[in-house]
């Protein structure tokens, strides 16, 4: 029996386009982001719960992941802290059919990736932001594994979504947009980048684990920014995941 | 039958009525059954049977509707400015507090008559209400006091001096314990006050019949064998019955004769049935003021005169939706004169004029035709409503289409309810309506006693307390048990609970046998029952309020320990809870079982007690907007919600327990009993437009996936309300901006500004599923 430490279940969630999803917040991160909606995640505690207790119900809801195109999503916290969990469950989701999304920082040792890429079905990951100096600023890390690791997902078989974050004057200039287009086109398949606004809604979580939000200056990204990096991203030739 | 029935220039002859032949000056003009087919319904009463020899199932989108006419438009304007008024002046327009309310009481009255082509209204003008005193006379009396006006004394004097009313019959024959119980809010809302309600006409059968081949169908059954052998009470009461539904369609037809219409005969075209079919409502609407008045399954049986007619080149598409605009029209203007105290059991003033829609026949066709759709589309060409009751009879096999078009629509409306087709149709057959909410009955075949609810919770206090009143202190149940200090012990609360839900349960039969012993006897709905076979079943529907409160709480005792505070009296005031217990509406069966025990108890309990006139126990878990009130009559329960907190409505889980999103608190909410709880179990659901997905394209496949998903499990009904909970703040703080903001309460759907403020925090505390993942 293998043992996961999880932070929470979301039997609905219904972002990415991919229909309902069973969202499994694990819990730890090694990373820091300034802008993290979930600080809740990064100590490494949680409830244990084992694979197949994960997998009785998502059997269990299977029939809504089938009528919607949905899945598992197993998320965090950085679920590759885990990577023996994942990998169990995945292989298990696997077997009866059940979609399954990493989403991931990508941070972590690139064993652990790799551990788990060959039984996932669509990886969305995340990048914080491509330069190395603002991305230690913003994460208290380095991006270089993390860049390894995007490299190896890009290699594999799994569909691939980056997600960028976009927080107004810390990761939105005009060469954040060209950074990350450049990384993407290097790579040998087209990868399409999703752009999500900066919201607050973590904010409240901070104030309640006793932080001081660093972003508290920070305003949430409007539609209309999102857009503008959007077509930024466009002009470079990068597709649009939406 | 070879009655020959003049009728001004048309004469019938039902001898022949079967064919539906008219006869213009004895020169046949018209068949009003002509291109129809099947031959069962012609040779007796039997709408369903025309429906499925002439229903022209329809499998595509909603891409063939139209827009409202300029007619429709100005129309809808004048009422949109009436319903404006209505608002300022309190929520009552205007009150006729001088004419006692019957089917022929009032002359004809018009929104606009050069604008209006459904004609019809319950007094002489729009939106003002009339006094009908059957039910009680001080419930009018109050009525017309509370929003200015004076119940005529002479009107006073009859229904005191010399009528009997309902109200006052009851009064009369309830028992101390009865009183008590109903007075410390044990046994609540109880039409004991006011009508009953939830008896559905079969109003169909007034266009596709005529009056007086209902008429004559009556008379036979009053001579036919079964009602000639007067051997005891039952039969002499229901020949007297009888003959008041003869009387009934007699007014009936004098009411439409007053219009300029002769409905004695069938309709003869979509305008006329449409129009007939109107007029046997509005009879019903202003016999009786039930408190749900629904009006059945329409949409598909108006459908074949409708395209009947379009296939004779006589009608478009847009004067189709234009007869279905009007009719709706006219259902949105049905008005009853309410007290203050009612509008806090049923908030924002509804009438439950609930049409079921689309579901599917026995024979595996869909029932959804092009007037389904049409039906539904008067939500956007009128706008956002909450009457009619909109209910969609879902089933797995519907057309996609049409899901595809209710999910559109409860995106951009939350107007609609869903109820489970594939659940019911197997119980009611393939033409049953929907009473109120969520009460199923065979249409002109079933009748529906209401019975209101009982509070759970405060049964559980009551147990708890040693058959005394939590509040008052007042002894009013027997001592099954008393708690002592320390920890609850499951082991001793349940069975003592059990005992007495079984008390319980016997003061409710009884309690409602004597209220519809009484209904029956000085407030008979003869219109209504006129259109229902004469030998009618009869369902008794019991209620339960606070569910989720009770399964909590029996779960804290039995997973945490709870421990009672006393006060010097001895009477439990609040709950100590030490450590974590399943919560009801997170898929956990721990807690989920004790819901569903709880469900079979109260159902087999009630089945102890014979009902009155040998009807067939049903009970339904829902509230209503009651929720709020009956959680302030409410002391602390064991699961930890304070005294005077409200309960969570129907059958949802408790506002902010269900922690792992919403199809685990479909799950728990699906593993309820429908067999066990026949009346219906409600479930309101509510989730913001970015947690239903992320376009407009995902959010209608996610909304088809978690109602044919949540369906398959079982589910019976639920409400599906997008919005943002801001949106209700700022509605809340500024309604003038949102007059016709409409969201799904328990079972129905209201007017989110005619809230009472209380009403609208609790909707507002409700959980509203939003999470996403990013």
């Amino acid at each position: 029996m293998v043992t996961g430490y999880i932070h929470s279940i979301e039997t609905m969630g219904t972002v990415d386009n991919g229909g309902i999803r069973f969202v499994l917040f694990l819990q730890g991160c090694a990373l820091r982001c300034r802008f993290c909606h979930n600080p809740d995640t990064w100590l490494a505690k949680g409830k244990a719960v084992t694979v197949e207790e994960i997998i009785d119900q998502l059997v269990d809801y299977k029939p809504f992941f089938d009528l919607s195109g949905g899945g598992l999503t197993v998320s965090g916290g950085e679920p590759l802290l885990q990577p023996v969990f994942v990998r169990e469950l995945f292989i298990k989701a696997g077997e009866l059919g059940i979609h399954r999304v990493l989403d991931t920082s990508g941070y972590c040792r690139h064993g652990n990736l790799l551990e788990v890429l060959p039984h996932t079905d669509r990886v969305i990951f995340s990048i914080k932001v491509v330069d190395p100096e603002k991305h230690r600023r913003l994460t208290d890390s380095g991006n270089e594994e993390i860049l390894k690791n995007l490299q190896e997902a890009v290699n594999s078989a799994a569909e691939l979504v980056v997600c960028y974050v976009l927080i107004p004057t810390i990761n939105d200039t005009d060469e954040d947009a060209r950074d990350l287009s450049q990384l993407i086109q290097s790579f040998h398949r087209k990868v399409p980048v999703q752009v999500l606004p900066y919201h607050k809604l973590g904010v409240v979580k901070w104030r309640e684990l006793g932080l001081q939000d660093p972003l508290a200056k920070i305003p949430p990204a409007s539609s209309e920014q999102v857009k503008d990096f959007q077509r930024q991203l466009v002009k470079y030739g990068i597709a649009i995941y939406r | 039958m070879h009655i020959i029935a003049k009728l001004g220039i048309i004469t019938v002859y039902p001898g022949n009525a079967n064919s539906g032949v008219i006869f213009m000056k004895g020169t046949l003009t018209k068949d009003c059954y002509r291109s129809f087919q099947g031959t069962s319904w012609r040779e007796r009463i039997d709408v369903r049977d025309f429906i499925l020899s002439n229903v022209k199932p329809y499998y595509g989108d909603s891409s063939f509707l139209a827009g409202p006419t300029e007619r429709t438009r100005r129309l809808w304007e004048k009422c949109r400015e009436l319903l404006l008024e209505e608002h300022k002046r309190g929520g009552v327009y205007k009150i006729d507090p001088r004419t006692v309310q019957t089917i022929t009481a009032f002359p004809p009255g018009y929104i606009d008559r050069d604008l209006e082509i459904i004609v019809g209204l319950q007094t002489d003008e729009p939106l003002k209400r009339a006094v009908n005193p059957f039910g009680g006379i001080r419930m009018a009396d109050n009525a017309c006091r509370q929003y200015g006006e004076e119940l005529d004394p002479q009107v006073k004097e009859i229904f005191t001096k010399y009528r009997v009313t309902h109200n006052d019959g009851v009064f009369m024959v309830y028992t101390k314990e009865m009183r008590r119980l109903r007075h410390y809010g044990i046994i609540t809302g109880l039409p004991d006050a006011y009508g009953r309600g939830r008896i559905i006409g079969d109003y169909r059968r007034v266009p596709l019949y005529g009056v007086d081949r209902l008429i004559a169908e009556k008379e036979a059954d009053l001579n036919s064998p079964r009602l000639l052998t007067i051997d005891n009470e039952e039969i002499v009461r229901l020949r007297e019955e009888v003959r008041q539904q003869i009387n009934a369609l007699h007014d009936l037809k004098k009411m439409a004769e007053s219009y300029g219409f002769d409905i004695s005969r069938p309709a003869m075209d979509a305008r006329e049935a449409v129009q007939w079919l109107y007029f046997a409502y509005l009879a019903a609407v202003k016999q009786q003021n039930g408190a749900a008045m629904s009006l059945g399954r329409v949409s598909t049986f108006l459908d074949i005169y409708l395209e009947r007619d379009i296939e004779e080149g006589v009608l478009s598409e847009e004067e189709a939706q234009e007869l279905i605009d009007d009719f709706v029209i006219k259902l949105r203007l049905v008005r009853h004169l309410r007290t203050k105290e009612y509008d806090e059991l049923f908030a924002g003033d509804p009438n439950w004029i609930t049409e079921a829609i689309g579901g599917m026949a026995s024979d595996g066709r869909t029932l959804v035709s092009r007037t389904s759709f049409r039906f539904l589309h008067t939500l956007e060409n009128l706008g956002p409503a909450p009457e009619p009751n909109m209910t969609v009879l879902w089933s797995q096999n519907l057309p996609q289409g049409f899901k595809e078009y209710c999910a559109r629509l409860s995106i951009e409306t939350c107007s609609l309810q869903y109820e489970n087709d594939d659940l019911m149709e197997p119980i009611f057959g393939d033409d049953y309506g929907i009473a109120c909410c969520t009460s199923a009955m065979r249409l002109g075949k079933q009748m529906q006693f209401f019975g209101a609810r009982c509070n759970l919770p405060k049964c559980l206090l009551l147990t708890l307390n040693g058959g005394r009143e939590e509040a008052s202190g007042e002894r009013i149940a027997p001592n099954v048990y008393q708690a002592g200090p320390g920890p609850l012990n499951y082991d001793e609360v349940w069975p003592a609970f059990q005992k007495m839900v079984g008390w319980l349960a016997e003061k409710y039969v009884t309690t409602m046998n004597v209220i519809h012993y009484m209904h029956d006897k000085y407030a008979y709905e003869s219109l209504q029952m006129a259109l229902h076979d004469t030998f009618v079943d009869r369902l008794m529907a019991f209620g339960m309020a606070g569910l989720s409160v009770v399964a909590d709480s029996l779960s804290a005792i039995k997973y945490a320990q709870v421990e009672p505070v006393f006060n010097e009296t001895g009477l439990i005031t609040d709950f100590r809870i030490n450590g974590d217990f399943p919560m009801f509406g997170n898929n956990d069966d721990r807690v989920d079982s004790i819901a569903v025990d709880l469900v079979r108890l109260f159902d087999q309990e009630l089945k102890k007690h014979p009902a009155y006139r040998g009807a067939y126990h049903t009970h339904s878990i829902l509230t209503i907007t009651s929720n709020v009130m009956y959680g302030k009559k409410t002391a602390s329960t064991p699961d930890g919600r304070k005294g005077g907190a409200p309960f969570a409505p129907g059958a949802n889980p408790m506002h902010g327990r269900d922690q792992k999103g919403a199809l685990a608190a479909m799950a728990s909410v699906a593993k309820l009993p429908y067999h066990h709880a026949l009346d219906g179990i409600s479930y309101t659901f509510s989730i913001t437009p970015n947690g239903l997905g992320p376009d407009q394209e995902s959010r209608i496949r996610n909304i088809i996936a978690l109602l044919d998903g949540y369906f398959l499990r079982g589910g019976h009904h639920i409400n599906v309300n997008v919005f943002d909970r801001e949106l209700l703040i700022d509605a809340m703080h500024q309604p003038e901006k949102y007059p016709q903001l409409t969201i799904r309460v328990s079972g129905y759907a209201v007017n989110f500004v005619k809230l009472t403020r209380e009403q609208q925090e609790e909707v507002i505390e409700r959980t509203i599923h939003s999470r996403g993942l990013s």
